[in-house]
C-alpha cells in the first residue's frame, strides 16, 4: 500500500489506518461523528495528497482540455478554477476533476487517486503530438484541506502576508512560505468554507503542523476518510465509483449544469440530448423515516417495483438519521414521495428530498 | 487494549454471555465496539422467538459498516433492551453493562463449555491482530 507525506503525522495522531484505492489513509482519529461536527461548527484538517495531480500546458492545452469536457472552458480565467468531468464516447463518465488555469495555456487538474493512470492515459491518448505538455506531477505534489467555519482565520494565521481575506470561492492564490511556493484554493468537499492547499511534498508535513498548531485554540480536529464521506454527502457532492462511472452520465448524476460548453467535445451528443429530453435515470436524495441506515447496493422500492439502487448510503451525524443518494429510473422517486429501501430483505420507509441536503454553509 | 471482564463467556464473533440462573444475558464486547466505533442503529430481536447457537439474531450498525450479530447459545429470546433504539451509543460507552443487547433462556447448558472464557478471548484477540 501506499503512504502519503503525512503517514507518520496519522500514525502520531493515533489515527485508524484503512486502505483506500491502493493508498493507507486515516477512517478516523477520535470518532467520524466528533469529526464531522467539528468541521461543521468549528474546523477540520484533511490529509488529501493521494490524489492525483497533472499539469496540462502549452499553446494547445485550453484546445486539448475543451475537447474532452462538457463545460464552457471559457469560463475559466487565470487564478480561477472549475468543477467537471471527463466524459467518453457513451456520455459515461471517465472521472470528475478540478481544473485550475493557472494562465492562458497553463492548467492544473486534480483527479481522483483511483483514477489518476485511467485520467492519465485518457487525456495522453486525446493529446495532438505537439504543442502540449501532459506532466503527472502527484507524487511531488502534497494535498491537504481544510474546512469549515473558522478556516478563513486559520489560513490568515498561518499565511500573515497573504490576502486570504480576497479570496473568492473558485479562484486560487500562490503563496510563498519560507520561500516554499503554495496554492490555496477557496473550494472543498464538505459543504462548508474552506480551502484546498496544494505544495510541495517536502513541506506537507510542515504545512499540515503549521496549520494545526494555528487551529488548536479554534478547535481545528484532524479528519478522517470516514467524516469526508458523511460530509460530501449530506452537501449532496458525487463521489466517483458510486454516483458517477464509466456507464453512469454527468446528467444522469444530477450534473447537467456542468453541460453548457460551445465547443466540441467526446460525448457532446448523448449529454446534449440528455440534458434537453432528460435520461432515463436519475440520482434522488432520500432521508430515511424508518430506523435503520442505507448503504450502497440496497435496493429502492416504489409501489412494489424495484425502481433503482442505493450509490451512496449512510448516516447522516447533522441531521441524526440515514441518508442516501440513489440511482432510480428518471421521475420514478419524485420529491416528496415516500420509497422504500430493501434492507437485508426488511422494507424500510425513506423520503425522497431535494438534494443536497446541507446547502453549503459558505 | 480492550476491557474483557473476568466473569464472562465468549464467542469468536466477539458476543459475550454473562449466566443469571438460567438466562444468559447477552451483548458484544468492547473489542467489537472499538472496531466498529460509533454505532449508530441496533436492530433488536423479536421477543419469545427461538434461536440456534451461532444463528444472526440482531444487527448493530456503526457509521462506516453493518456487523450482525448472533446467538452465544440457543434458547428464547426473554428480553431485548429497547433503550438502545434511542441511544445506540451506549453500545460504545458501556458495553459489558448498559449496552447489553437482548436475553436468553438457554435450553442446553453444555453449550457454555465451547464458550471462551476471557483468557483464551484474550489469546484470539491478540492471534487476530497479529494476523493482520
Amino acid at each position: 500500500m501506499k503512504q502519503t507525506a503525512l503517514h507518520g503525522e496519522h500514525i502520531r495522531l493515533g489515527a485508524k489506518m484503512v486502505e483506500f484505492s491502493g493508498w493507507e489513509m486515516p477512517v478516523l482519529y477520535t470518532s467520524i461523528i466528533e469529526e464531522h461536527h467539528a468541521t461543521r461548527e468549528r474546523a477540520g484538517i484533511f490529509d488529501i495528497c493521494h490524489m492525483g495531480e497533472f499539469i496540462v500546458r502549452g499553446p494547445g492545452a485550453a484546445s486539448l482540455l475543451s475537447g474532452l469536457i462538457p463545460t464552457d472552458l471559457g469560463r475559466l480565467e487565470p487564478t480561477k478554477a472549475m468543477y467537471s468531468c471527463l466524459v467518453n464516447e457513451q456520455g459515461g463518465t471517465v472521472d470528475d476533476l478540478f481544473i485550475y488555469m493557472r494562465d492562458a495555456d497553463d492548467f492544473f487538474l486534480v483527479v481522483n487517486a483511483s483514477r489518476r493512470e485511467t485520467d492519465l492515459a485518457w487525456i495522453q491518448g486525446h493529446a495532438p503530438s505537439s504543442g502540449v505538455e501532459i506532466v503527472d506531477v502527484s507524487d511531488d505534489t502534497a494535498k491537504i484541506d481544510l474546512q469549515g467555519p473558522r478556516s478563513t482565520e486559520i489560513v490568515e494565521a498561518v499565511f500573515q502576508d497573504a490576502d486570504i481575506g480576497d479570496l473568492r470561492r473558485f479562484y486560487s492564490l500562490g503563496i510563498t512560505c519560507d520561500g516554499i511556493d503554495l496554492m490555496i484554493s477557496q473550494t472543498g468537499y464538505t459543504g462548508e468554507r474552506g480551502y484546498e492547499l496544494y505544495a510541495p511534498a517536502a513541506f506537507a508535513v510542515s504545512l499540515w503542523n503549521r496549520l494545526l498548531e494555528a487551529g488548536k485554540p479554534l478547535g481545528l480536529v484532524p479528519v478522517g476518510l470516514g467524516a469526508r464521506d458523511t460530509l460530501r454527502l449530506e452537501a449532496g457532492y458525487s463521489l466517483y465509483g458510486h454516483e458517477l462511472t464509466d456507464e453512469i452520465s454527468p446528467v444522469e448524476a444530477g450534473l447537467g449544469w456542468l453541460v453548457n460548453s460551445p465547443d466540441a467535445y467526446i460525448g457532446k451528443d448523448v449529454l446534449t440530448s440528455q440534458k434537453e429530453e432528460g435520461a432515463s435515470r436519475e440520482i434522488v436524495c432520500l432521508r430515511m423515516k424508518d430506523k435503520g441506515i442505507p448503504r450502497d447496493g440496497y435496493p429502492v422500492v416504489r409501489d412494489g417495483r424495484e425502481v433503482g439502487v442505493i450509490t451512496s448510503g449512510g448516516f447522516s451525524p447533522t441531521f441524526d438519521v440515514g441518508v442516501a443518494l440513489a440511482l432510480v429510473e428518471r421521475g420514478s422517486a419524485p420529491v416528496g414521495e415516500s420509497v422504500s429501501v430493501s434492507m437485508r430483505g426488511r422494507p424500510k420507509t425513506a423520503e425522497i428530498v431535494p438534494r443536497p441536503l446541507y446547502p453549503y454553509n459558505g | 487494549m480492550s476491557d474483557i471482564p473476568k466473569d464472562l463467556k465468549y464467542t469468536e464473533e466477539h458476543e459475550w454471555v454473562r449466566m443469571e440462573g438460567s438466562v444468559g444475558v447477552c451483548g458484544i464486547t468492547d473489542y467489537a465496539q472499538e472496531m466498529l466505533t460509533d454505532i449508530v442503529y441496533v436492530e433488536l430481536p423479536e421477543v419469545d422467538i427461538e434461536i440456534g447457537q451461532g444463528e444472526q439474531v440482531a444487527v448493530v450498525e456503526s457509521v462506516k459498516a453493518v456487523s450482525d450479530v448472533y446467538a452465544p447459545l440457543s434458547g428464547t429470546i426473554v428480553e431485548i433492551n429497547e433503550e438502545l433504539e434511542d441511544s445506540p451509543e451506549m453500545l460504545n460507552d458501556d458495553p459489558y453493562g448498559e449496552g447489553w443487547i437482548f436475553k436468553i433462556e438457554v435450553e442446553d447448558d453444555n453449550e457454555q463449555e465451547g464458550l471462551m472464557d476471557a483468557e483464551e478471548y484474550a489469546a484470539f484477540i491478540e492471534s487476530m491482530e497479529e494476523e493482520e
